[in-house]
């Protein structure tokens, strides 16, 4: 593993393997403090998810099909939400994240205007949980005030624990099961989402995307970013979902 | 303040040459590194955290999980990586169960009510005055020799939560009861014909190339969805060959959502349709002459009734549709067939599973890569995996003793019955005639609310407890759970707070002088005696040179097992029945498909914000209760999303929320068991409606069990409309055209 100076975090997400379970949504929601979506949140289109899993139809009874994707931050090398934060409190850091300070953020909404994974989240409220269930929040996040913007981290203090634990041990950080890892990754049934760092050759999530991308266009190539064409250069990295009946490629 | 042209030059000048200056040097780099401000600065310690294995609760299945604590609060649940059955995975589910731990409507000490029943009325008592009521009540049956009107009903409970319970109850002379809402008393009927198991074998999805599934929507809420996932991952990518998934099914279920192929059947022909296959693949000679007789009873004559052309029409299919799945499923080289949920809760249920699962035998893939693994028996003598529950027949029977007055006390634990039992059951004005109600609930759910004494028990998080496993990995495995935190209602001292049920059991036991014939005074002790046996063994994962070493081995890894006690490679096939066509029960226009839905369950986690906001993966619909139509159905009866529509059945009817999609078959409607009740705290009361509520009494004709998926209803808007609270929409979909695409497919022979 490289040093810090060197790390691109990111992630590859196999739909073909998602089942569209909602066990990272929970999951993110229990290591986030995320507030509870009440039904009136629902109602008003105020919920927060920072992963999320988006439900598609295609065609009709019979023959129809359900697709789902988890869609999270994609922290984008070229990020459209960072240029517009008038106090910098969303940036680039130097491991290739795209990060968001919530102590500085003013909550203009701008960068939520600009992202077009609309993966961004106001809070509209003060977050409020009965006295008890506090008990559960993570003392390793903020807890996000009204009139602030959050959003998917990577689950940065749980890289920020491993690279502490790793130099108070003296050893390399790792990725993968026992290493570093976002909650949603760890919780994923299906193994769909995998992390790690994109500068270290020999890491999973670099193998698997040179093994998805250097293939593009080519039938077995499965690798896409979304909205590429933006060209937001995201850490995030899909595999096409194989359909059977798909015949030929769809989508390009 | 006024600016001369000169001062203004020369600001602009000054702070030009700022810029350049700054830009020169960059951020500093700490102020890179700042992520959130949880970085602290060097002379602050962070928290130390603890993390402590245990078992989950949350499912049918048990995962082994393990909790982070810190400062001795539980604050996150992830699988625990060493646990034979989820191997380090969870669901959606096992995560909520940080939220039963601390939910603000637990309740704090036992109670015993000086209202009338359901009015909410109690008074806060000691435990020891608690006990005293309970046992006063059993000896008083005692003294007159009617044990046996005393009534212990609980969930599926196994190992030794199980083993008390049912040494209590038969060392009292209390009648036992177990109480699932979703009986899967047809299924495990059929795995113990079928396979020889008590318990469920294991599916080795992750292997198989052909998976053909028929009801049970195993990937989402169908006894061990986790594995099953974790599986299904592998099957689809976890090997050169990319696994084929076909599922049978009346509705669109998650899991049909994921198979490559959905078949649509008529409900309750999934049956026909298995027959059907094993029928073609008997005829095309692609079975073996002692696996046809086994089925068959030696005489194959009987299956043409069930060729593919013969049943084609009812089933709703055409008959090249089974010629081709049967051809599948025998020309692929790891064939596995799964089966239950909807298509066990019909009439013919059992003979429709009964078919299902002897496409195995077919298919020849028992104790085999890719196939079905068998199960061991529990390495402990009195330890076994949870049974299933009563039959709704059973049920029906007692609320008819308890009319009768043949019921005295009735202790409920974990088993919401006046939730779940349906209307027809009579039970919530029967119980009426039971004078003593007493609850073990550690929340206020349905059946609590009514309970004349409650004696809260703990939440699983603090308590002790084992596990074998209801859907076992072909080896022996015992799951250990321990308290991961101090009891939350601790401060409240020795005589309030919260017990666990088994110490309960084992405490009343003590006052009534009543011997249980286990060795120990708390469950703890039980529990290390049967470590000490383990212990005795001599083999397994913990390699210990002292008992007390071995005891923190088990607990440190969440469990014991041994991966060389393996289960039977074989089993006998058994005849098969014919499929008789499913009764259905009312004359309404759509069939109702309700399910279990993938948060709530049958009812059980609808406390739990964080699951009654869960989206449902299909419709992504949260906190209410809605019903699925079919769009184009929706459209031609002037219904859209949102309408409040009553869905009546037999005379009974509720009230949801119309949810039109384009996948609900034509004839039918689906709705999610889970919501409905009275009670349950604040995150559940008086949310959405109770489809349970509402069925018919259609049994299973082998089991007696509930056919719950055997109503047609009719459907009426009422006129109202309230906003669907979904996730849908709460983002702007994704723009779909030539050079914006969302999901990217690709075609199957890529791989």
């Amino acid at each position: 593993m490289a040093d810090s100076q060197d790390r691109k975090w990111g992630m590859v997400v196999d739909i073909d393997r998602c089942t569209g379970c909602n066990g990272c949504v929970i999951a993110c929601q229990s290591e986030n403090n995320i507030p509870n979506n009440l039904e009136e949140h629902f109602n008003q289109r105020r919920a927060i998810q920072w992963i999320r899993i988006e439900r598609y139809w295609e065609g009709e009874y019979p023959n129809v099909k359900a697709r789902f994707i988890p869609v999270m931050c994609q922290q984008c090398g070229n990020a459209p939400c960072e240029p517009v934060c008038p106090v910098y409190a969303t940036y680039h850091n130097n491991e290739g994240l795209n990060v968001q300070v919530y102590n500085r953020c003013i909550g203009t909404r701008f960068c939520a205007n600009g992202c077009p994974y609309h993966v961004r989240f106001f809070n509209f409220w003060e977050p409020e949980w009965p006295d008890s269930l506090k008990n559960q929040l993570n003392p390793d996040v903020t807890v996000r005030s009204r009139g602030i913007m959050e959003k998917c981290s990577f689950c940065v203090q749980r890289i920020r624990r491993s690279t502490r634990e790793a130099d108070r041990d003296g050893v390399q950080v790792e990725d993968g099961d026992r290493g570093i890892s976002p909650a949603c990754v760890n919780a994923c049934p299906t193994t769909s989402l995998t992390f790690g760092d994109f500068n270290d050759e020999t890491s999973q999530v670099s193998i698997m995307k040179e093994e998805a991308m250097s293939n593009r266009g080519k039938k077995d190539g499965r690798g896409y970013r979304l909205l590429d064409n933006l060209g937001t250069e995201t850490n995030v990295i899909y595999l096409k979902k194989v359909d059977e009946s798909a015949g030929a490629v769809h989508g390009h | 303040m006024a600016l001369t042209r000169r001062q203004f030059l020369t600001l602009m000048g000054g702070s030009a040459g700022a810029a350049v200056f700054f830009q020169a040097c960059g951020i500093p780099e700490k102020e890179l590194l700042i992520d959130s401000p949880i970085e602290m600065p060097e002379d602050l310690v962070t928290g130390i955290d603890n993390w402590y294995a245990t078992s989950c609760r949350q499912c049918d299945t048990c995962e082994g999980i393990v909790v982070r604590v810190m400062e001795g609060r539980a604050k996150k649940i992830e699988g625990n990586s060493d646990y034979p059955i989820n191997m380090g995975k969870h669901g959606p589910r096992c995560e909520a169960g940080l939220q039963g731990l601390y939910h603000p409507d637990r309740i704090s000490a036992p109670l015993v009510r000086t209202g009338p029943r359901g009015s909410g009325e109690y008074r806060e008592i000691s435990w020891e005055d608690a006990i005293a009521r309970l046992t006063n009540e059993l000896q008083n049956l005692q003294d007159s020799g009617d044990e046996g009107q005393a009534v212990l009903v609980t969930n599926p409970i196994g190992a030794h939560h199980g083993l008390v319970a049912d040494k209590f109850a038969s060392t009292f002379g209390a009648r036992r009861f177990t109480y699932e809402p979703l009986e899967t008393s047809v299924v495990r009927k059929v795995v113990s014909d079928v396979f020889g198991q008590n318990a469920m074998p294991d599916f080795d999805i992750e292997n198989s190339d052909y998976l053909l599934s028929f009801g049970a929507d195993f990937l989402s809420t169908w006894v061990s969805p986790t594995r099953y996932s974790r599986g299904y991952g592998e099957f689809r990518q976890g090997h050169d060959h990319r696994g084929k998934m076909v599922h049978v099914d009346s509705r669109f279920s998650a899991t049909a959502a994921n198979a490559d192929e959905w078949i649509r059947v008529n409900p309750g022909t999934e049956g026909m349709f298995a027959l059907s296959v094993i029928q073609h693949a008997v005829s095309m000679g692609h079975v073996s002459d002692d696996v046809v007789n086994a089925l068959t009873g030696g005489d194959s004559d009987w299956l043409s009734t069930y060729s593919p052309e013969n049943v084609a029409q009812q089933v709703g299919v055409s008959a090249e549709t089974i010629t081709h799945v049967a051809e599948d499923f025998t020309h692929s080289d790891h064939p596995l067939a799964i089966g239950g949920g909807s298509a066990a809760a019909h009439s013919n249920g059992y003979s429709a599973v009964k078919a299902v699962f002897s496409l195995n035998h077919v298919a020849g893939n028992i104790g085999k890569k890719g196939g079905v693994i068998l199960n061991p028996d529990s390495p402990v003598d009195g330890l076994a995996a949870a049974p299933a529950g009563n039959s709704f027949a059973e049920f029906q029977r007692l609320t008819e003793d308890m009319q009768a007055g043949a019921v005295k006390v009735l202790m409920v634990r974990g088993a919401d019955l006046f939730y779940g039992l349906p209307d027809i059951a009579g039970f919530k004005g029967r119980s009426a005639s039971v004078p003593m109600i007493v609850s073990f609930g550690g929340m206020m759910d349905d059946t609590t609310s009514m309970a004349d004494l409650i004696l809260p028990e703990h939440h699983y998080l603090e308590d002790w407890g084992t596990d074998v496993p209801l859907a076992g990995v072909g080896y022996e495995v015992v799951g250990f759970q321990q308290p991961v935190v101090r009891p939350f209602f601790e401060d409240r001292g020795e005589n309030l707070g919260t017990k666990g049920f088994a110490d309960v059991l084992l405490a009343a036991s003590q006052v009534m002088e009543m011997d249980l014939g286990l060795n120990g005074e708390t469950f703890k002790d039980v529990i290390r005696e049967s470590a000490r046996e383990l212990y005795g063994l001599g083999r397994g994962s913990i390699n210990a040179s002292s008992f007390e070493s071995f005891w923190n081995g088990v607990l440190q890894r969440g469990g014991w097992w041994d991966v060389n006690a393996k289960g039977p490679n074989t089993a006998e096939p058994a005849r098969l029945d014919g499929v008789s066509s499913p009764v259905i029960s009312g004359s309404g226009e759509f069939t109702l498909m309700p399910f279990a839905s993938a948060s709530l369950l049958d009812g059980r986690n609808a406390s739990l914000p964080w699951m009654q906001a869960m989206p449902d993966p299909i419709s992504t619909a949260t906190w209410q209760t809605w019903v699925e139509i079919n769009h184009k159905v929706a459209e031609d009866r002037g219904i859209k999303e949102g309408d409040v529509v009553t869905v009546s059945a037999s005379g009974r009817s509720i009230t949801a929320l119309a949810m039109p999609n384009p996948a609900t078959p034509p004839d039918a409607v689906s709705i999610p068991f889970g919501q409905g009740h009275r009670d349950g705290g604040r995150y559940s009361a008086g949310r959405g409606g109770n489809v349970l509520a509402i069925l018919d009494a259609v049994h299973d004709q082998a089991t007696g069990s509930l056919a719950w998926a055997a109503n047609k209803v009719s459907v009426t808007p009422t006129g109202e409309w309230v906003r669907v609270p979904k996730f849908e929409n709460t983002v702007p979909e994704f723009p779909r055209d030539e050079h914006n695409h969302v999901i990217e497919l690709t075609s199957g022979d890529a791989h």
